[in-house]
């Protein structure tokens, strides 16, 4: 009978038996190992770069690449799921300022996932982002996140003149809460200037200014470690009109795994929006999120902004932690905000 | 951009020149990491230095604080310049007027005034910029009738009368017809030859700095079929990515006119419940816009002087800095003016 292995030993055990043709190596330095007999990662194990150099006739550099690709340089060491519990207990998230979106949110925009905005144009979308860059600003002392924001526009539609409105009310907002000394003293440092100097401005006309502002972007945040708000309105735009379908859906995959990547990396909350289109089957027509059923997989929540009458919804259509939930909010001159009670009542919601 | 201008190591150029398959710098992010090696047998280190230089090449202009745009430093790029419409009511309502960043769309009945609008902005254009207008001509593009040159010449003589606050002799010192270009396209071939060659011409030269397109909808409904709207699509879609790259490239305001179809499914989510009409040209089309405009015509008369005009309205129906709000309007011999709520209540029968 085995003894109790732990789940560490056997993973450690799996990690030496991979093949050194399977590491993401250049073919020459490749041939080189195999020819010296280092056919496992086992066999490097305990090897210097120079004794690697010498014996596989690799240049230092080579050697030194080849030692940390093998010996696991890029991979994590294994968490256990009660340390992913505590890390998750700790994720903040980004309010909104809509009250009931934030409850069903549970707390608000996720610092750390990718949560995509759904809707036809002219019904929050922007808005929504817009709002959630001055938000992120909101000092720790008010519950908030004390973080920047990237905003990558591929529209056109980052106009100043809202931000500005936006960030006047907030600043209002925060003021009139301010209670005790650290809050009116954190109020001197949330003011429209510095909340315009916290957001970073990249307009992008096609998706290959798009794709390499994301390729850039790791650059951007390490010399900007307190952004924690990563915004691109749309990502639909861009990748409309594509010719070739099956390119477009592995350029998409190939961002969304780029964008979790940079929410789990470094901490940002990633918030994309998404057009709707048509979708025509037989005789019957329906609204669906753009780019394909592939792209759904993309983010882990999904928000959509639709209207019933006169009135603006949001449905969380997927998310991990909460069900499925609808709120009615409202685009006022200060933003985003909760639709007015008085409204609700006529409405009889 | 050619590969060869890269600043990149000669040996990872050469790598990439002996794997023939990219002969611009774009296409690099058309394929993922691993494929990059497998085309070009480079290490990780190398396929990363490739990416980074071409993501750097492909980049415009790095992030910026959107409090530099505010205070101007940044010319071009979310500027917040707009072209007055030249009446202080309506100019109200569009918070200083047409933004110049994007495609605006102006829809209504016939009949309704939106070819009084257009021709009134291309007068308004020709004016300095403390005026509200971009000291430039601009580009009218007729697919439907021909162009209303007597309505024109009456607007002129009359501008003294619309623009009161400008001073007369600014005003008879502009000659206005000779920076009104007019063009016709009865097609979307014609049309597409117009925007790909002369308006560029146009434009680069600073002789315009307004495209007007009147109208869009002419050209898209007498073309296709129902069956075709695949086709139809794919040429919405790439006339208004032509449209919205002028307007980028150029720093130009486009203006659409676009028809109107009856609303026969109130159920419909693209928009509230509003009217009994809808702009022309689908969901496709209005993802692409950055300001949607209506101008209905209302029951009642408005009378000035020996005037009488049927009353008009001009909404927002979205626009990302704007209010869904509107203003009554009246169509007179000097041009479209709104009409103050006073003015209406004693005038109209």
């Amino acid at each position: 009978m085995l003894g109790y292995v732990s789940w560490r030993h056997v993973v450690v055990v799996v990690k030496m038996q991979r093949a050194v043709s399977s590491f993401p190596l250049s073919s020459g330095v490749k041939l080189k190992l195999l020819s010296a007999g280092f056919r496992f990662a086992g066999d490097l194990q305990h090897v210097t770069p120079p004794k690697l150099s010498h014996e596989a006739g690799l240049s230092q550099q080579e050697a030194l690449e080849a030692l940390q690709v093998v010996t696991g340089g890029g991979a994590a060491a294994s968490l256990t799921a009660m340390e992913l519990l505590q890390m998750e207990a700790e994720l903040r998230n980004i309010v909104t300022f809509s009250s009931k979106l934030d409850s069903a949110l549970g707390g608000g925009v996720p610092v750390g996932k990718t949560t995509e905005i759904c809707g036809t144009p002219g019904i929050g979308k922007t808005q929504l982002c817009l709002q959630l860059s001055v938000d992120v600003q909101v000092p720790p002392c008010f519950g908030g996140v004390g973080g920047h924001v990237i905003f990558v526009d591929t529209e056109g539609s980052f106009v100043l003149q809202r931000v500005i409105d936006i960030a006047a009310a907030a600043v209002r907002h925060c003021s009139l809460l301010a209670e005790d000394d650290e809050q009116r003293g954190a109020m001197t440092t949330f003011t429209v200037e510095t909340i315009l100097s916290n957001i970073f401005l990249v307009r992008c006309h096609d998706y290959v200014e798009l794709l390499a502002e994301l390729h850039l972007l790791p650059d951007f945040l390490s010399d900007h470690p307190r952004t924690r708000l990563l915004v691109i309105d749309s990502v639909a735009r861009p990748f409309r009109g594509f010719d070739d379908l099956s390119q477009r859906t592995r350029l998409l995959q190939g961002l969304a795994q780029q964008l979790v990547a940079l929410a789990t990396r470094h901490d940002l909350a990633v918030v994309i929006t998404n057009q709707m289109t048509t979708r025509v089957r037989g005789s019957q027509s329906q609204l669906v999120p753009a780019l394909g059923e592939s792209w759904g997989h993309a983010s882990t929540i999904r928000l959509l902004l639709q209207w019933s009458g006169s009135q603006r919804l949001a449905t969380v259509v997927k998310s991990p932690r909460h069900m499925d939930a609808t709120v009615q909010y409202q685009i006022s001159s200060d933003g985003f905000r909760d639709a007015d009670q008085s409204d609700e009542r006529q409405a009889g919601v | 951009m050619k590969l060869d201008d890269l600043e990149l190591e000669p040996r990872i150029t050469a790598a990439v020149r002996r794997g023939q398959r990219f002969s611009s710098v774009s296409e690099v992010f058309g394929v993922s990491v691993l494929d990059l090696q497998r085309f070009t047998g480079l290490s990780r280190a190398d396929v990363q230095q490739l990416t980074a230089a071409a993501a750097a090449s492909c980049r415009r202009r790095p992030p910026v604080p959107a409090l530099l745009l505010h205070r101007g430093e940044c010319g071009g790029l979310a500027s917040g310049l707009r072209l007055a419409v030249g009446c202080p009511v309506l100019d109200e309502l569009l918070r200083g007027g047409l933004p110049v960043g994007g495609v605006t769309e102006l829809s209504g009945e016939s009949g309704a005034g939106k070819t009084q609008l257009a021709l009134q902005l291309c007068l308004c254009v020709q004016f300095p910029t403390q005026h509200g207008g971009l000291n430039s001509g601009a580009v009218y593009i007729c697919t439907e009738d021909t162009f209303p040159m007597r309505r024109l010449r009456q607007l002129i003589t009359e501008q003294p009368r619309l623009r009161t606050d400008v001073p007369p002799s600014l005003i008879s010192s502009l000659c206005f017809t000779d920076h009104i270009y007019i063009e016709h396209a009865a097609d979307l071939d014609s049309l597409s030859v117009c925007l790909s060659r002369r308006v560029p011409l146009l434009l680069a030269r600073g002789l315009v700095r307004l495209v007007v397109v009147d109208s869009v909808a002419a050209l898209f409904r007498a073309e296709f079929q129902a069956d075709d709207w695949l086709q139809r699509n794919k040429q919405l879609l790439a006339l208004a990515a032509t449209l919205q790259h002028l307007s980028d490239e150029f720093n130009t305001p486009v203006l659409c006119i676009n028809q109107v179809t009856d609303v026969f499914n109130s159920s419909d989510r693209l928009s509230p419940v509003m009217s009994q009409v809808s702009p022309a040209l689908g969901l496709a089309w209005a993802n692409q816009l950055m300001v949607r405009l209506m101008l209905l015509r209302l029951q009642g008369v408005v009378a000035q002087g020996d005037q009488r005009s049927a009353l008009r309205r001009l909404e927002v129906v979205f626009a990302p800095h704007l209010d869904k709000d509107g203003r009554d309007a009246a169509v007179w011999r000097e041009g479209v003016r709104g009409v103050c709520v006073c003015e209406q209540r004693t005038s109209c029968q």
